[in-house]
């Protein structure tokens, strides 16, 4: 269904005719305030039958972090905080609660963490770095969405708690870092640097006309948060071997470039049944990137240019 | 999902005991390591709630919990990249679509022509049993990680490739013997 909404929605972008009514049947970009149509159904058995292995001590059974100076008419917004510290292996992950007042938070999810870690708790861990989005550091699982904190509203209903893990199925190394050595490890795989062994005609440096560049374009542009990648239940399930969207959006970056000599060799590197072809158009990479690219998109002109080569 | 559907589990009957008083269901990996504390834990009255605990079935297995990180190399390292495998690339891939989208024809032709051609018939059904095998057998890649649990992965395999060429015998004799899936079906619609 998923994927057949978002199908819906990038053929209704690309016509940009007539766009469908948000309503309660139609799903657009994964949102961070559209909190009703992601209730997985996971959840109602997890319900009734606890998994003790996986489990989070929830909010309810830990202290609440107040806001340390709220003002006059305080808009007190609750934040649920995955935390987990790696001094102290045996104990449980747990959620965290803070409270702040937003008129003296910043508009961001990013300035609310800031915020909490100055003022309130330095031992919240998290990357950040650039603030606006241009890094790709604080990719992180804000209510239920792998945005990038720093792009990401604080939801102004106070009356709705916001929650904050680290990026799913990922390793984590404390609180909110999760560990992304597998991911650069498969990004340094797919060689992403040109490749070339001609010189340029006239000796000076490589050009390409203006069609050419064009086909960059919503490729260049990803920062490797690793949102669209971890969002992809094929790369939860096959980690080790599917190369995920960020890496493949990456990939094709180089096989569309027309200054790339190398283009055989690259393709012939993600001909298996694993590195590629376990993307089975999901969506949830083109509707979780925080930067709006298509990494969907990207993966199948790869599929399309090596069909009938 | 299933134990969504169980309806023994909206029962709310006695809760998931402590996994100490739960010994009988998992007494197979303990006492081995201890055979001491079998004839121990057998000698202890037993309540009623840790017997009704020790059958319920219904407690949550993780089927493949997440083993420990190991990373291979330095991380400086690429990942190694496999040979390349055209027949379970691109000649597959490329396949696969070309089964999948000549299935949409010939399931409408029959009906909108109005006629029932044997052959037709026979492509279809043809189509329709390796459609079903590529598309289970990317289940099983997807569910059973190969060097996970090899074992299981290459039985499912095996359990597929059985079923296929029993769903292929089975299609072959009811188009031979038969009126065929394409006259089958409209006279349900019609029934």
């Amino acid at each position: 269904m998923a994927s057949t909404r978002a199908l819906a929605r990038l053929a209704t972008r690309r016509t940009a005719v007539v766009r469908p009514a948000v309503s309660s049947f139609s799903r657009g970009l994964a949102s961070v305030t559209d909190t009703h149509a992601r209730e997985p159904v996971s959840k109602v058995a997890e319900k009734i039958v606890p998994d003790r292995a996986a489990e989070v001590v929830p909010e309810s059974k830990t202290s609440t972090v107040r806001e340390p100076t709220p003002g006059k008419d305080a808009k007190i917004k609750t934040f649920h905080i995955y935390r987990w510290n790696p001094d102290e292996p045996s104990a449980k992950p747990r959620m965290q609660t803070y409270t702040l007042d937003l008129n003296k938070t910043g508009p961001m999810m990013l300035d609310a963490l800031i915020r909490i870690k100055n003022e309130v708790d330095p031992t919240l861990t998290f990357r950040r770095s650039c603030r606006e989005g241009i890094c790709g550091s604080c990719a992180m699982n804000i209510d239920g969405v792998n945005t990038l904190a720093c792009l990401c509203r604080i939801p102004t209903d106070t009356s709705k708690e916001s929650r904050i893990y680290p990026l799913p199925h990922m390793y984590v190394v404390k609180d909110l870092v999760p560990d992304m050595t597998l991911f650069y490890k498969q990004y340094r795989s797919i060689k992403p640097y040109l490749q070339r062994e001609t010189p340029a005609p006239d000796g000076r440096e490589y050009r390409q006309s203006k069609a050419d560049r064009k086909k960059l374009d919503g490729l260049y542009e990803c920062i490797l948060c690793a949102c669209c990648s971890t969002s992809c239940p094929s790369y939860w399930w096959n980690q080790e071997e599917y190369l995920g969207p960020a890496v493949l959006l990456q990939s094709y970056r180089w096989i569309a470039d027309s200054r790339d000599e190398k283009k055989a060799e690259r393709q012939d590197a993600l001909n298996n049944s694993m590195s590629l072809y376990r993307c089975h158009t999901i969506m949830n990479c083109s509707r979780t990137c925080p930067k709006g690219l298509n990494p969907g998109l990207a993966i199948a002109e790869i599929k399309k240019s090596m069909a009938f080569a | 999902m299933a134990s969504l559907l169980r309806p023994s589990l909206l029962r709310q009957g006695p809760a998931v005991a402590a996994p100490s008083s739960r010994f009988l269901s998992t007494v197979t990996r303990q006492t081995a390591l201890r055979p001491g504390a079998l004839a121990a834990s057998w000698q202890k009255p037993t309540t009623t709630t840790q017997r009704v605990a020790a059958f319920h079935a219904t407690q949550r297995q993780q089927i493949l919990p997440p083993l420990p990180q190991k990373i291979q190399g330095t991380a400086n390292d690429p990942v190694p990249v496999p040979a390349p495998e055209y027949v379970h690339g691109s000649y597959h891939w490329t396949f696969e679509r070309l089964v999948a989208t000549g299935l949409i024809p010939l399931t409408i032709a029959p009906f909108a022509a109005g006629s029932l051609n044997p052959l037709t018939d026979s492509i279809l059904c043809a189509l329709l049993v390796i459609h079903s095998h590529t598309g289970f057998e990317s289940c099983i890649i997807d569910y059973f990680p190969k060097n996970r649990v090899p074992k299981t992965r290459a039985a499912a395999m095996w359990a597929l490739r059985i079923a296929t060429v029993t769903l292929g015998v089975a299609l072959y004799s009811f188009e031979t013997n038969d009126v065929g899936i394409t006259e089958a079906v409209s006279r349900l619609w019609h029934a």
